[in-house]
């Protein structure tokens, strides 16, 4: 599945994902391919997107996020990624 | 004599002015660049966002949600939000907005509205504090690099005298970026906040248009999304993202308008300059032609003189 994080002020992530962490309003929901259109608000935290045996953290606050047709769109008000997540 | 050194400093004195305005075409040119990136930066989480509130959007809402309460009949109190530049030397840039606002206001003053003004940028607030109007509020601090702090800091206190029913209409006046030469000034409609319409389909939007131009646009067929919290709450928590997100794009786009602005005015100086270098060269050369000539004449003259 596509993943796409974006901020207002820029596009963060862009590519693909098996597997998908994210800071859900009430907890963290967690999405895998073929999900079902499915919309949510944000809440506070990191972002976990997991290709084969890479994974990326990328810390986000705020918006929304959209599954649809196997495509992810997280819509952040803040979005940053996070160099060093495994020192940190 | 006295014309060729005068003519001597004028080609001078060109020269660097010349040299100054191409710098600042220059300038201006890598600032547009970066200024271009970040509108074009801006568009996919607009777009999303956009997306999402008509998605969801629903006539019904407009109860629940003053910032979706549309205007019945002419509005009482209207603030309008001026995007001017803190620079000058960008051509009709500025002036251009000026003209549109003084336009806006004056609609809005023969209907009877009472019309607050909020500036952004020195210019626009120079102009109208000139004329003697009061200013609502006056920012200088943004500058040409605009973040969503700015926005958020610019349209909370205006969505909150919105809500509080203080205001009936707010719309911001910005140079509209369509590309470095074409910077249109600008009126958004910032609030009340207008249903987005349907532009996910090219065939269907068009569709729509010849047929719902008055109609008011009604919930599209969505895909079944589970919706977590409800349609309302989602709706409730996006909406003032929405208008800031307004405003956001309206200062970034303006921004780097101001950037296309001054160099296409930068150029023509530049251009302008070489010409009158040449026209002056021209007449330089002239004149020493001219007086080399009437030296010989003279020496000639004079040698003649002493044969005789």
């Amino acid at each position: 599945m596509n993943v796409t994080v974006i901020s207002p002020e820029r596009s963060v992530y862009q590519g693909d994902a098996n597997a998908l962490v994210a800071p859900a309003f009430d907890g963290r929901v967690g999405i895998l391919p073929r999900h079902a259109p499915f919309i949510t608000l944000l809440g506070d935290g990191l972002l976990t997107v997991r290709e084969g045996s890479e994974t990326r953290h990328i810390r986000v606050r705020g918006g929304f996020l959209r599954v649809l047709n196997d495509a992810v769109d997280v819509v952040a008000e803040h979005a940053e990624s996070v160099e060093d997540s495994d020192a940190a | 004599m006295a014309k060729t050194r005068e003519l001597r400093r004028r080609i001078k004195s060109v020269e660097n002015t010349r040299q100054i305005t191409k710098t600042m075409e220059m300038v201006a040119t890598s600032r547009l660049k970066r200024a271009q990136d970040r509108v074009v930066a801006t568009r996919p989480y607009a777009a999303a966002l956009t997306d999402l509130i008509a998605s969801l959007y629903d006539p019904a809402l407009e109860e629940s949600f003053p910032l979706l309460r549309q205007l019945k009949g002419e509005p009482t109190r209207v603030a309008l939000v001026l995007i001017t530049s803190n620079r000058g030397l960008c051509g009709g840039f500025n002036a251009n907005l000026i003209k549109e606002t003084r336009q806006r206001i004056e609609n809005w003053e023969a209907k009877g509205v009472e019309v607050e003004l909020h500036c952004v940028g020195r210019k626009g607030a120079g102009h109208f504090k000139y004329l003697g109007r009061a200013l609502a509020q006056e920012r200088q601090d943004i500058g040409d690099r605009p973040t969503v702090a700015h926005a958020t800091d610019l349209v909370e206190p205006l969505m909150a005298r919105f809500e509080a029913g203080e205001l009936d209409t707010v719309e911001v006046v910005f140079a509209k970026f369509n590309n470095p030469l074409s910077t249109p000034p600008t009126i958004l409609p910032l609030l009340p906040v207008r249903p987005p319409a349907d532009r996910r389909i090219g065939g269907s939007a068009d569709r729509r248009r010849e047929s719902a131009a008055a109609e008011p646009p009604t919930r599209r067929t969505v895909p079944n999304y589970i919706l977590r919290p409800s349609a309302e709450e989602i709706v409730r928590r996006m909406l003032p993202g929405y208008v800031r997100n307004g405003m956001y794009r309206a200062l970034v786009e303006t921004a780097a308008s101001e950037h296309g602005a001054r160099r296409t005015a930068m150029k023509n100086a530049t251009d302008n300059a070489g010409e009158m270098i040449d026209v002056l060269r021209r007449n330089f050369n002239r004149a020493r032609q001219a007086q080399i000539t009437q030296e010989i004449a003279e020496i000639v003259g004079g040698a003649e003189a002493l044969k005789g």
